[in-house]
């Protein structure tokens, strides 16, 4: 076990050489197209280890129905089997629904737990909560997103700050409680990169990115060094957690701009248009396209919201009446959305060899009623859903864990929420026995003690 | 580290245990037990020196002056046969005594449904939401979530599954005790053992036929919890006691049945049966939630500071907010912070008031002023000023959600002009409120009946009273009774039918509406399928069929004196603005279970606000007056992590619409808002929606949701970017009619130049060794500049760095 501000035992925050390795590793793989990077890791030029693994957390905000994505039951009665069919996969039973054609063509790159369930309030926030953060927020404690914790252990690597968070953040849901997605009580500090736009809108770019002409870099250095010198009257401040943030933001400003590589992360307009097409052209399609550029230049986790609210938008979250969405919207809209944006991403980081030390995972907050309500959709089901994962050390094409007949509860192996948490730390590498320091300095694991990762999708 | 952390902590508490105690007391002082399975847990609550308290129960001897009526064991007062007596308690030779009764004990024992069944299902989390509580139920076998829906349960539970859940023949055999025993297997584990008292309670029940509700069932009607409020030694051990009391004067143990958690498990925690073990310094709430009525104990263990007590005595106190905020902090060893500068109380007292910066002209005026009342003057002085009102007018727009999102732009000008006429006027908070919900009329001359425009639906607009005027959020009550506050699905109903006969039909002209008073609709309770007696929350109820207007008894009862949200609610709002957090934080979140870090101060304030006749210029007065508002935001040794018990002022970062007006100010370039004249200041816009990309990164609400999370207050990466690339800030200093152009045209020198910046930016003269290391650093930057041929002005670039440099630092971002 080791402490955070004990210097002798961090052994991956002993940082320089580790991340000089890295920001050269990185800088490599930014500038060169994919075939480059081919030949090089041919040739066992790009190395991997532990401390250089991501994620990709796909969240599907409203929560998908089990039973209409991946726990098929074909042969439970129509009111609880839904109007979607089974569609066979490249890997011989397992079978996921129709919505998803191309996903079904890699189901050797990735693996399905089917017995996820948590016992909260069945509400979308609690679900956020924990499936981000890997607990339930109570007795005051804001638990930090996993990303946050990642970016809190690690450090930046290379030019781009460790968690980023695409495309905005998770708004209204209905429950006005905090959905889990900022560093929590780890401070501001740590909280993820928040782009707050579309990267499908025609003219999308990251606003800022560059001084304007008539600012030489000359007068740039000129600016940050009086204002240091001006600033020097209040360094008490410093003890102020938004005053010494203020300065933070300010550093990571400057490291933005003033490396290429970094901003041409979240330039899509680098990209072919097939490749931007195969991802979807849409908000979900362009973030996870844009999500993987960014682990490309560095990021180390990235967060894609597939929506902001479940409020007058199509959604998962199918209850089947106004403002909410009906079941249909899976098979025309929802569904191919996610199976543009989350194939692509299998694909091309397969293809890079990336996926080895990527983990992507898309998750909801719950599953959904296994029995189709009046209005023809499904209500909220916290007892029973599906978690995908890929790549990141979790080996395809497996089942983990089989729900009950009509996909309502685990029948064996039932999983929680802190359990995938344990699983991405895991892939990560991070030692479950990391204590963060909490409110006035209190260690908090980074799991409950006693939560293990799901072993199952590793070996 | 933690071990060692507790080990030293012991030896300090270790004598404290042995010492006598200067008295002590039984919780909950005198006990009515009735029936022969009721029982009372007691707590012997010692007082120690310092107002400290310690749970010694453990090692108090108890003694019954009649031992054949009641015998007390292990701390638990137990029934032998009716009477009276006395029960006293002893330690280290300090007694108390207490009367005792008990009642009934004769009689056989026939539980309640309502009163003891229903608790127990709730405490083994039958009815949770994640078991049969769900909205599906589970296995077939559903229950209203944690028990609102009494009747329904008991249905369920007697005349569904032919029987089998419940079979008083042979209550032996009932599924509710063979399940959640785990004598047969039961998807949701074992819940209580056999023969434990929650099984005996539905054994009994079922074996006197099961009952159903009774009208003479006692109804609860509120909670007590002892001890209340109570500061204990480090690392103690406290036992809390929750009495349910009943609509027949009956009071009664409850604390094994009801949720307990604490708000604050870094300085509490607690466990199933109440005893709670401190965990570290601070503050924390005990919440209780039992049979949907909430309350807590408020818990707390002193810092570990030695304080010498006239630093108290000593302190300045300019009014009884001065008295209650020292109260806390000699109860918590926490040291106030020094008096704040004339120059620091200045520029506080005008961004917090009217969200502009003193000029340099009223910094110099103010800061040479002899006169010993000058910050109460100037606090009147600004009171009075237009830019006050712009602020405040803005401040209630947040509240109020004015935008052209969902009003057509007449509408939204109509309604801000309404608001900000109402400002002007001072009008009374409770006269603004009852103008909101009771005009009728066209919404172009009424403004205020935007307010039903933005929200045409009877749920909507219930939901948005409630959180805009008293800070409750009920939502959660729409579909089932709230899970952890007293919202009944009922009480929502019943307020949600208050809004519901409000009409509104399209007015002349674009964009108006006439809102007019129907005389018939009502929206039905879902499960009933009727509408429900329309009730404000804990309020008097009007018939169904009546006439009277509903809008006005609603007004009536929120606008009261007597209702305990509402002046609270925007007296808390009003603290927060001067003092960087809601007594209540956040503030729109006044619910039961969320306490607030100071109660006496804010009961103090309210009812100051509310025998000032909702005066919010009085209420502002109050605050600004205070030694408390008037602190350095420069902690001392004690009190560099109190971020809620006032002990300094506390530094925070500019709103999005005050920044960008400061800059305006400093530079003398106005900001340009498409549509809007010239010289239109950003704290002027009746609108969010007018395009700033500047007000949207550093956090401008868009007024969509009654939500005080909508406005953000950190920095981040993005607003550094467009300080430092974007064209905001930028092209105000490239500007070639403000500051700069002025200053090189009159020809001043760099130091007079400094000069001016600092008092237009930071309120102060510079020091001299600023003055002296700015002043050639300037210097050598236009040296440099000059070489360059192309240059127009050798001095401008620099000074536009200068300027940068000072509108982007912490100093001027900040208020302290």
């Amino acid at each position: 076990m080791f402490r955070l501000d004990d210097q002798k035992t961090v052994s991956f925050c002993d940082g320089m050489r580790r991340r000089d390795f890295l920001h050269a590793g990185s800088a490599g793989m930014l500038g060169l197209g994919l075939t480059d990077f081919l030949a090089l890791k041919a040739q066992g030029a790009v190395q991997k280890d532990k401390s250089d693994m991501n994620v990709i957390m796909l969240f599907l905000v409203g929560g998908p129905s089990q039973l209409d994505t991946f726990d098929m039951k074909p042969d439970a009665p129509s009111e609880i089997r839904g109007p979607y069919k089974p569609l066979k996969t490249n890997v011989p039973g397992i079978e996921i629904s129709e919505i998803f054609p191309r996903m079904a063509r890699h189901a050797d790159k990735w693996s399905l737990v089917r017995t996820l369930h948590h016992t909260a309030a069945a509400v979308h926030d609690t679900g956020h909560q924990m499936m981000q953060t890997g607990r339930l927020f109570q007795g005051g404690l804001n638990y930090p997103h996993i990303g946050s914790v990642l970016g809190k252990l690690r450090g930046p690597k290379g030019d781009v700050p460790p968690h980023v968070l695409l495309p905005r953040p998770i708004g209204n849901t209905g429950g006005n409680m905090p959905h889990g997605q900022d560093a929590g009580f780890l401070g501001k500090a740590y909280d993820p990169f928040v782009l707050n736009a579309d990267p499908s809108e025609p003219n999308f770019e990251v606003p800022d990115m560059l001084p304007p002409d008539y600012i030489s870099s000359m007068r740039v250095d000129r600016r940050l060094k009086w204002r240091d010198m001006i600033d020097d009257a209040v360094k008490h401040f410093e003890e102020v957690p938004d005053a010494k943030l203020l300065d933070t933001t300010f550093h990571q400003a400057y490291t933005l701009m003033s490396s290429e590589k970094a901003r041409a992360a979240f330039d899509l307009t680098q990209e072919s248009d097939d490749t931007r097409k195969r991802y979807g052209q849409n908000r979900f399609g362009q973030s996870c396209l844009m999500a993987r550029r960014l682990i490309e230049a560095g990021v180390r986790f990235a967060t894609v919201n597939m929506f902001e609210t479940v409020f007058d938008e199509i959604t998962w979250d199918i209850h089947g009446s106004s403002p909410f969405s009906p079941i249909e919207c899976y098979s025309n809209l929802v569904g191919p959305m996610f199976d543009n944006g989350f194939t692509s991403l299998v694909e091309d980081l397969s293809r890079t060899g990336m996926l080895d030390n990527t983990l992507i995972i898309a998750t909801g907050e719950f599953g959904r009623t296994p029995k189709i309500n009046p209005a023809g959709g499904r209500d909220h089901w916290p007892a029973c859903w599906s978690v995908v994962m890929a790549g990141g050390g979790i080996q395809g094409g497996r089942v983990v864990g089989e729900s009950d007949e009509i996909g309502g509860a685990p029948k064996s192996r039932p999983t929680s929420p802190g359990e995938i948490a344990a699983t991405v730390y895991h892939s990560l590498g991070i030692d479950l026995e990391t204590q963060l320091p909490g409110p006035q300095n209190r260690p908090i694991r980074v799991v409950d003690h006693g939560v293990e990762p799901i072993m199952e999708l590793f070996t | 580290m933690i071990k060692q952390i507790f080990g030293t902590a012991l030896l300090l508490v270790a004598p404290c245990l042995g010492a006598r105690p200067a008295s002590i007391e039984i919780l909950p002082g005198d006990i009515v037990l009735s029936g022969p399975a009721s029982s009372q847990q007691l707590i012997v609550q010692a007082r120690l020196a310092e107002g400290r308290e310690q749970d010694l129960t453990s090692q108090a001897s108890f003694r019954s002056a009649n031992p054949k009526i009641i015998k007390a064991e292990g701390g638990v007062l137990l029934p032998l046969a009716d009477g009276s007596t006395k029960l006293t308690a002893e330690v280290e030779g300090v007694s108390a005594t207490i009367n005792v009764t008990v009642r009934q004990f004769g009689q056989p024992l026939v539980p309640s449904f309502l009163n003891d069944v229903q608790p127990v299902l709730t405490k083994g989390g039958c009815n949770s939401g994640a078991c049969h509580g769900s909205e599906a139920g589970k296995n077939g076998f559903k229950l209203s979530l944690r028990g609102y829906d009494s009747e329904f349960d008991h249905a369920m539970l007697t005349r569904t599954a032919v029987g089998r859940r419940v079979t008083p023949w042979d209550p032996s055999k009932s599924l509710l005790l063979l399940k959640p025993t785990l004598t047969i297997p039961h998807g949701g584990g074992r819940r209580f053992a056999v023969d434990s008292p929650d099984f005996r309670i539905i054994a009994e029940w079922i074996a006197n036929g099961a009952p159903a509700l009774d009208n003479s069932d006692a109804r609860i009607e509120s909670l007590s919890v002892f001890p209340e409020e109570a500061w204990l030694t480090p690392e103690a051990d406290q036992q809390v006691v929750v009495q349910a009391n009943y609509s027949d004067g009956s009071s009664r143990d409850v604390t094994r049945w009801a949720k307990l958690s604490s708000t604050n498990s870094g300085v509490a925690t607690v466990d199933d049966l109440g005893r709670v073990k401190m965990q570290g310094p601070g503050e924390a709430a005990i919440t209780v939630w039992y049979s949907s009525k909430v309350k807590f104990a408020r818990l707390g263990v002193a810092f570990d500071h030695e304080i010498d007590p006239s630093i108290y005595s000593n302190a300045p106190r300019n009014n009884y907010i001065d008295d209650r905020v020292l109260e806390k902090l000699q109860a918590l060893h926490v040291t106030p912070s020094e008096n704040a500068d004339d120059n620091t109380f200045l520029r506080r007292a005008y961004l917090d008031a009217m969200g502009a910066l003193p000029s340099p002209a009223e910094v110099e005026r103010f800061a040479v002023d002899p006169a010993p009342n000058k910050r109460e003057r100037l606090i009147e002085a600004i009171l009075g000023r237009e830019e006050f009102v712009d602020y405040w007018a803005y401040k209630w727009s947040d509240l109020l959600l004015v935008s052209s999102r969902d009003l057509n732009k007449s509408a939204m000008w109509s309604y801000y002009r309404w608001v900000r006429e109402s400002v002007e006027k001072n009008t009374p908070w409770d006269q603004l409120v009852r103008q909101v919900l009771t005009s009728s009329g066209n919404s172009s001359i009424h403004g205020e009946l935007n307010y039903y425009q933005l929200h045409r639906n009877t749920i909507e607009l219930a939901e948005n009273v409630t959180q805009a005027f008293m800070g409750i959020r009920i939502t959660c009550a729409r579909c089932h009774n709230h899970p952890l506050e007293k919202w009944t699905q009922n009480d929502y109903y019943q307020f949600a039918n208050l809004v519901s006969r409000v009409a509104q039909k399209n007015g002349t002209g674009a964009g108006d509406v006439v809102v007019y008073r129907s005389p018939s609709g009502g929206i039905n309770h879902p499960k009933l399928g009727k509408p429900l007696p329309p009730r404000p929350l804990d309020g008097a109820e009007l018939a169904l069929d009546g006439t009277a207007d509903r809008r006005q008894h609603l007004a009536d009862w929120l606008t009261s004196a007597e209702n305990p949200y509402f002046a609270r609610a925007v007296v808390n709002k009003i603290w927060e603005n001067f003092m960087g957090r809601g007594i209540v934080h956040p503030v729109d979140d006044m619910r039961a279970s969320n306490p607030a870090s100071n109660e006496k101060l804010l009961t103090a304030l309210t009812a100051d606000f509310i025998e000032h006749k909702f005066d919010v210029k009085h209420l502002i007065r109050r605050i600004m007056l205070s030694a408390t508002y008037q602190r350095s935001s420069r902690s001392n040794e004690t009190n560099a992590d109190d971020e809620m018990y006032y002990s300094r002022y506390i530094v925070r970062r500019l709103p999005a619409e005050v920044a960008l007006d400061a800059v305006s100010q400093v530079t003398r370039v106005p900001t340009r808002f498409s549509g809007y004249p010239e010289g239109t200041r950003a704290l002027q816009l009746p609108d969010t929606q007018v395009t700033s990309y500047f007000l949207t990164v550093f956090g401008r609400p868009p007024r969509i949701n009654v939500d005080a999370a909508e406005r953000e207050h950190a920095p981040t990466i993005k607003q550094a970017l467009h300080v430092i690339n974007g064209d905001t800030l930028n092209n105000m200093l490239r500007d070639q009619e403000g500051a700069i152009e002025m200053f090189l045209k009159l020809g001043l020198s760099n130091g007079k130049i400094l000069e001016h910046l600092y008092l237009s930016a930071l309120s102060r003269y510079p020091t001299n060794a600023e003055r002296k290391t700015l002043a050639a650093a300037l210097d050598e930057a236009e040296k440099e500049t000059a070489a360059d041929a192309l240059e127009r002005d050798p001095r401008r670039k620099p000074l536009e760095d200068l300027m940068w440099a000072m509108l982007t630092g912490k100093e001027f971002l900040f208020n302290h």
